[in-house]
């Protein structure tokens, strides 16, 4: 089955590649196989498996999604500097497609996890805190916005 | 246009999602190991932000014996590619004294100037007994020779523009030309495929640069729309809002593509370009690296390859590296341009000018593909180099693989797509003696990494046999024919049985 690969007018290359086919499906794939490979390997319920994948992805895209910033090559010479991952994708235009996929995806997670250990704590406290955090950074108001100067430049 | 097969994109982002977990966590254990030594900076400030070479420690490095790869002969058909070895797992590589004679694959040596010339390489050894090697001086100083002067008027007649002007070097000219033809208040629209030297020319001028979405001659006939749509909607939109904040209208608008993508092959669309910014009245400029000297009937470029007249095109660009075996690149205009341009452009009034031997070099070509050298060694290059290419992409394309890039394009890029398979088709090429050059991300999208091949006309139908051969047991072995086969004909006509 074949796809075809469409060019972007997408300068960055560090977003860029979002653009093509492929991506959404690599993503849930890879949440599903962890999920799989924490079952596995620590033998735990399903409920806490998908709270250990939903606490993890968290932590994973937190940080590469809003904490870090620029881009990991110096080719552009340094203009995203300032730019997390999340406020440099699409241009910085907001509420696109991707943008509001990648909103819903930790919405999702948090569903699942929460239904499947039945709403107990202290996951239900841990997922709910974990989701919060993603969203709200990822509001349209939120752009370019460091609260209290944290991870401000210096 | 490039049609990828479902699982191999997938396949391909998880590859790239390992290698990159598996950077983050060697720096993370790094960062923790050099907590407890002491660090040698004695106060001054890291060369580099921690995070801005994370793609070349950790995934360049890895497979750094796949580029740079020195050569120690001159890059003909058959070239000298120098053995490295590494202790420390591609780190740092040492060089030997040993070198292997492989066929080359991976120079722009279009129509065989890169070595020995019969005609060409007397003169040049006599201009640099002449002249020698420098001119030590800059063009407005002491560094315009008598040559410099008849290369301009021999390639301004040649490229088909009333004048022309000579840097030493093609990065540069575009670099140094595109902030003094445009500044602020002005518009750039630029292909999104182009060249290094374009980016940083636009983003040194000051000007305001939209990118406009590359069509290819393939997407155009799958979507029906008259060509290039997106250009048409980017010049509609922008000179309706004028300049950003003010909306003054824009000073000047300059479309800038190429002739050549090289890393696709692919032509553009002259012809259609040229039409719309008539009716909007943008300024052309064509950058034409490596279609100069390749293509079009007595190889002058792409405007004689799809029949466009060259006063329409407002700027011609070219470099004289890849079909004319010398180092350099120019700019043709009109008589006004190219005087604004010597008063005021950088590279001619600073920079030194190009080395005498090297116009010698670039003025010989010349005349040996006009044919006024006497012989038809010119004519015969430029269909040799056609016939090559065109032979070896339909050999290609039969095999399976996936070959990007227009018919008559001597650049033919093949994908290879995930980044385990960059080294290993490097690699296995260079053990049977081929020498290919492969590319991938940030010179190429993430997904899209690719072997890119250079046929030249110097190679021989012998030649290409062998490199065919041995890039299928590479094909093969990396698992990168992601077409299917056509079948072979021949053998099936003679199995069937002849009915009397």
């Amino acid at each position: 089955m074949y796809v075809r690969a469409l060019p972007t007018t997408d300068v960055n290359r560090n977003t860029e590649w979002f653009t093509y086919p492929g991506v959404w499906t690599t993503y849930i794939l890879i949440l599903f196989f962890s999920w799989l490979l924490v079952l596995s390997v620590f033998h735990c319920s399903p409920g806490m498996a998908w709270t250990i994948v939903h606490l993890a992805h968290f932590a994973v895209t937190y940080h590469s999604f809003h904490w870090k910033k620029g881009t990991p090559f110096g080719d552009d010479q340094g203009i995203y500097n300032r730019l997390t991952w999340w406020e440099q994708i699409d241009n910085g235009k907001q509420l696109t497609r991707n943008r509001k996929f990648l909103t819903v995806v930790p919405i999702v997670l948090y569903l699942i996890a929460s239904h499947t250990t039945d709403y107990q704590h202290p996951m239900l406290f841990l997922n709910t805190l974990a989701v919060f955090v993603m969203v709200v950074a990822k509001f349209p108001h939120m752009h370019k916005v460091r609260i209290f100067g944290i991870n401000g430049d210096q | 246009m490039i049609t990828i097969p479902y699982l191999t994109a997938v396949s391909t982002y998880f590859s790239y999602g390992l290698l990159f977990a598996f950077g983050q966590l060697r720096d993370y254990s790094r960062r923790i190991f050099d907590w407890w030594s002491t660090n040698n900076l004695h106060g001054y400030a890291p060369i580099c932000l921690a995070h801005e070479d994370f793609y070349i420690r950790r995934l360049y490095h890895r497979i750094q014996d796949c580029f740079g790869r020195p050569i120690s002969s001159a890059p003909d058909a058959w070239v000298d590619v120098v053995e490295r070895f590494s202790n420390d797992n591609n780190k740092t590589l040492k060089r030997t004294t040993k070198s292997t004679r492989c066929l080359n694959l991976g120079s722009y040596n279009y129509l065989g100037f890169g070595s020995y010339d019969e005609y060409c390489t007397p003169l040049v050894i006599d201009s640099l007994k002449k002249f020698s090697p420098s001119t030590c001086s800059s063009r407005v100083d002491a560094g315009t020779t008598s040559v410099h002067a008849e290369l301009e008027e021999c390639v301004a007649k040649y490229v088909g523009k009333p004048a022309a002007i000579v840097t030493g070097m093609g990065y540069a000219t575009n670099s140094a030309i595109i902030p003094v033809l445009i500044g602020k208040g002005g518009l750039i629209i630029s292909d999104s495929l182009n060249h290094t030297s374009i980016v940083n020319g636009a983003r040194g001028s000051g000007a305001t640069i939209r990118v406009f979405q590359h069509n290819s001659k393939a997407i155009l006939m799958l979507l029906h729309f008259p060509p290039p749509a997106h250009l048409e909607r980017v010049l509609k939109e922008q000179i309706a809002e004028g300049q950003p904040r003010t909306h003054r209208p824009w000073k000047k608008i300059m479309v800038v593509v190429e002739g050549i993508y090289s890393m696709e092959g692919e032509i553009c669309q002259l012809p259609e370009i040229v039409s719309i910014c008539k009716k909007y009245k943008a300024y052309v400029y064509l950058d034409e690296a490596h279609s100069i000297g390749a293509i079009g009937k007595t190889g002058r470029g792409v405007c004689e390859l799809l029949g466009v007249d060259t006063a329409d095109v407002d700027i011609m660009m070219g470099t004289f590296t890849k079909s004319f075996g010398s180092c350099g690149g120019y700019i043709a205009g009109s008589k006004d341009l190219i005087q604004y341009l010597k008063y005021h452009c950088p590279a001619h009034l600073y920079a030194t000018s190009i080395s005498t031997p090297s116009a010698q070099q670039i003025i010989s070509a010349i005349t040996v593909i006009l044919g006024e050298d006497g012989s038809n060694r010119g004519a015969q290059k430029l269909a040799r180099i056609r016939e090559n290419s065109n032979f070896f992409r339909a050999e290609l394309q039969k095999m399976g693989f996936e070959v990007l890039g227009d018919n008559d394009s001597p650049v033919m890029p093949i994908m290879l797509y995930n980044p385990a398979k960059i080294p290993a088709f490097s690699r296995e090429c260079l053990r049977e003696n081929v020498a290919v050059v492969v590319v991938g991300f940030p010179a190429t999208p993430l997904l899209l990494a690719r072997a890119r091949i250079c046929i030249s006309a110097s190679h021989s139908r012998e030649d290409l046999i062998k490199a065919l051969q041995v890039i299928s047991k590479a094909g093969d072995l990396t698992g990168i024919k992601y077409f299917p086969a056509a079948p072979k004909k021949q053998e099936e006509v003679k199995d069937t049985i002849k009915l009397d």
